[in-house]
């Protein structure tokens, strides 16, 4: 695993806004929507989320890591499922556990379990009535949220036989139904097929554009790259870095970045490549090589000095490992696979 | 113009006001009670119940028509009956809109109840923990308790449409059947004891129907633990204090038993009057609900607070 970095508020942007975060007091506005201090949680004898101190305020934050990382407990703690054993998770400043911060949060669970002879429209109803709506409300918002998610003409059949992305769509419409300020969405993509996931990856953009701070914990690294470059990285119960890919990245100088560079004269370049300090090896192939450097911000900055003071035509600049699968791998000690 | 109908099914920020948590519980409690409605079983334990019922309310109707006859026979299976004979049988069975008619009423129908119950138990909150539906109720704006209340509701329901609620029309059709004008002033105390007993029955039945789902989850063993109290327990009661004439206090250990007791005090029974005879006080009776009901909230708690409840 490598270095931890500090757990940083890079996430914030805008507050929320037109939603029912009224409901709990006026001046919670400005208290962060979501805030993890210290917050531990043992299961027994198993550490299971240590010492997490964490703070989102808006748009769209990913939450990744391996399986057993703490990202269920996580979420469970952010949604006041369960309460940490130490520390504090509010929301808006009110304890996550108290119902009345539930109003600010939506949770759209991993698990699809309910009861299957309801149908999709009914279970959406049953939890608008759940949030304190009356019938014609609960009606509305029920029908609004389905519309959202592209249920309207399937949601009248039972729930036993819905796919597994209906039931994905479903179960986001019930966190949608009380309009909340927070999204917690764990593995909403799973299941989907590729159309409808462009189509949920655009409606968390709009969402995240009219001020909702959404958490989406997903293994699908490829998607949620599409979806936001903020992430939370989880390992071993710790956040083992909090901000955008790029940042992460530039954060860990002790692992070399690596670049494919196609130039005109690949063995020039290389030699003169491999004086530069931050440089630690080049492998050269048929279309041009590849260079390992640390400090990546220096080592771009002396190859752009180079390449103007040479006269080099680069054709392709490309680093090879800020993505997030590269990223984690540098992070969690492995492959990136989560 | 035409209608924008598609902004109405556009999100817009929240103007009214959400109502508290308590209506969440009711509709936790709405939605059980339209699950086990949708069971077969459930159907046909409540045909049974129904003829219960059916039993208590014609043999009142035969009652009061038979007393019409004082210095007749009837034929029953070609034997001639003396209607005295018979009036002074369905007398002794109480089936004359007096407390104990309502007593034993409640007293048959829990043979069914708590067959009922074991089923509702599993399905109503079993289910929730047995498949993982938990985390949808708990994130909606409602805490733990409110859960938990949704649920003994929804038992609460299932244990007044086959006691409190029959009983009540028992109740009525017996001041249909006597003299109405005095029956219902008279006997007004006899509704309070219905409902007061009904009450009784839905805390103590709702909260040990929900501890036990919570504890077992799944239908068979729920029956299997239900068969413990109420089936096994009784028996052993009965043969302690009936045949080895042990200490009539050996009977607290039947909970049905001792909810009757405390039933047949909130109608207003004479004691002497309670069959079996070999009965323990009315008070012991009361703290054995009692404990029985602080057991299952301490128990609740702690199981609420756990975190198995989100496993």
């Amino acid at each position: 695993m490598g270095p931890p970095i500090p757990t940083e508020a890079l996430l914030r942007t805008d507050s929320g806004r037109g939603s029912d975060s009224s409901l709990v007091t006026d001046d919670c506005s400005l208290k962060p929507l979501l805030l993890f201090e210290h917050a531990s949680k043992w299961y027994g004898p198993v550490l299971a989320l240590n010492q997490v101190t964490l703070e989102l305020t808006g748009g769209i934050t990913g939450l990744v890591g391996a399986n057993g990382a703490g990202k269920s407990t996580l979420l469970r703690l952010a949604t006041g499922q369960i309460a940490p054993t130490l520390g504090r998770v509010t929301v808006r400043g009110t304890d996550a556990r108290d119902w009345r911060a539930r109003r600010l949060v939506g949770y759209c669970p991993d698990a699809d379990a309910f009861y299957e002879d309801l149908s999709g429209r009914r279970f959406v109803r049953v939890m608008a009535r759940l949030c304190g709506y009356a019938r014609r409300e609960a009606d509305r918002r029920t029908d609004a949220a389905l519309d959202l998610v592209g249920m309207t003409g399937r949601a009248d059949r039972p729930l036993r036989g819905y796919s597994k992305g209906m039931r994905q769509r479903v179960k986001l419409a019930q966190a949608l139904l009380h309009d909340p300020e927070l999204l917690v969405l764990d593995e909403p993509l799973s299941g989907i097929d590729p159309v409808g996931r462009q189509d949920l990856l655009g409606l968390f953009r709009q969402l995240a554009a009219t001020g909702k701070c959404l958490l989406v914990s997903s293994h699908e690294l490829e998607a949620l790259e599409k979806l936001t470059d903020h992430v939370v990285v989880m390992a071993r119960g710790r956040v083992a870095a909090v901000g955008t890919l790029q940042q992460i990245r530039d954060r860990l100088d002790d692992y070399p970045l690596s670049v494919r560079v196609e130039v005109d004269r690949p063995r020039e370049v290389a030699r003169r490549l491999l004086a530069l300090p931050e440089v630690v090896g080049v492998e050269v192939d048929a279309a041009g090589l590849v260079v390992r450097a640390h400090h990546p911000k220096r080592f771009f900055a002396a190859f752009g000095r180079l390449t103007v003071e040479d006269g080099w035509e680069v054709r392709r600049l490309e680093p090879l490992d800020e993505s997030a699968h590269a990223v984690l791998g540098y992070l969690l000690g492995g492959s990136g696979r989560t | 113009m035409g209608v924008q109908t598609d902004s109405l099914l556009r999100y817009r920020p929240w103007r009214g006001t959400p109502r508290g948590p308590l209506w969440g519980a009711a509709a936790v409690a709405r939605v059980a009670v339209r699950l086990l409605a949708g069971r077969r079983l459930f159907w046909g334990l409540a045909a049974l119940g129904l003829m219960v019922f059916f039993f208590f309310f014609y043999a009142q109707y035969l009652f009061v028509w038979i007393k019409t006859f004082t210095d007749e026979t009837v034929r029953f299976a070609g034997v001639p009956v003396a209607v005295a004979d018979l009036s002074k049988f369905l007398g002794r069975v109480n089936l004359d809109g007096s407390v104990h008619t309502f007593g034993n009423y409640v007293w048959f129908q829990g043979y069914i109840l708590v067959i009922v119950l074991a089923l509702a138990g599993s399905v109503l909150v079993g289910n929730d923990f047995a498949h993982g539906s938990l985390p949808f109720y708990l994130s909606k704006p409602i805490a733990r308790r409110h859960y938990l209340l949704g649920k003994v509701l929804a038992v609460g329901a299932v244990v007044n449409l086959f006691t409190t609620l029959p009983a009540v029309v028992l109740w009525v059709q017996a001041g249909l059947l006597f003299d109405w004008h005095t029956y219902y002033v008279d006997n007004f105390h006899l509704l309070v004891g219905i409902l007061g007993y009904g009450l009784l029955l839905t805390v103590t039945l709702g909260l040990l129907t929900v501890a036990t789902a919570v504890w077992v989850r799944r239908t068979v063993p729920m029956v299997m633990a239900w068969v413990g109290p109420f089936v096994l327990l009784r028996m052993i009661a009965e043969w302690v204090v009936d045949g080895l004439k042990y200490d009539p206090r050996w009977r607290l250990i039947d909970l049905w038993n001792d909810l009757y007791l405390c039933g047949l005090w909130c109608l207003g029974a004479d004691p002497r009057t309670i069959r079996p005879p070999a009965q323990p006080d009315v008070w012991e009776a009361a703290l054995v609900v009692a404990g029985v009901c602080g057991g299952c909230l301490l128990y609740l708690r702690r199981r609420v607070q756990a975190v198995e409840i989100v496993q």
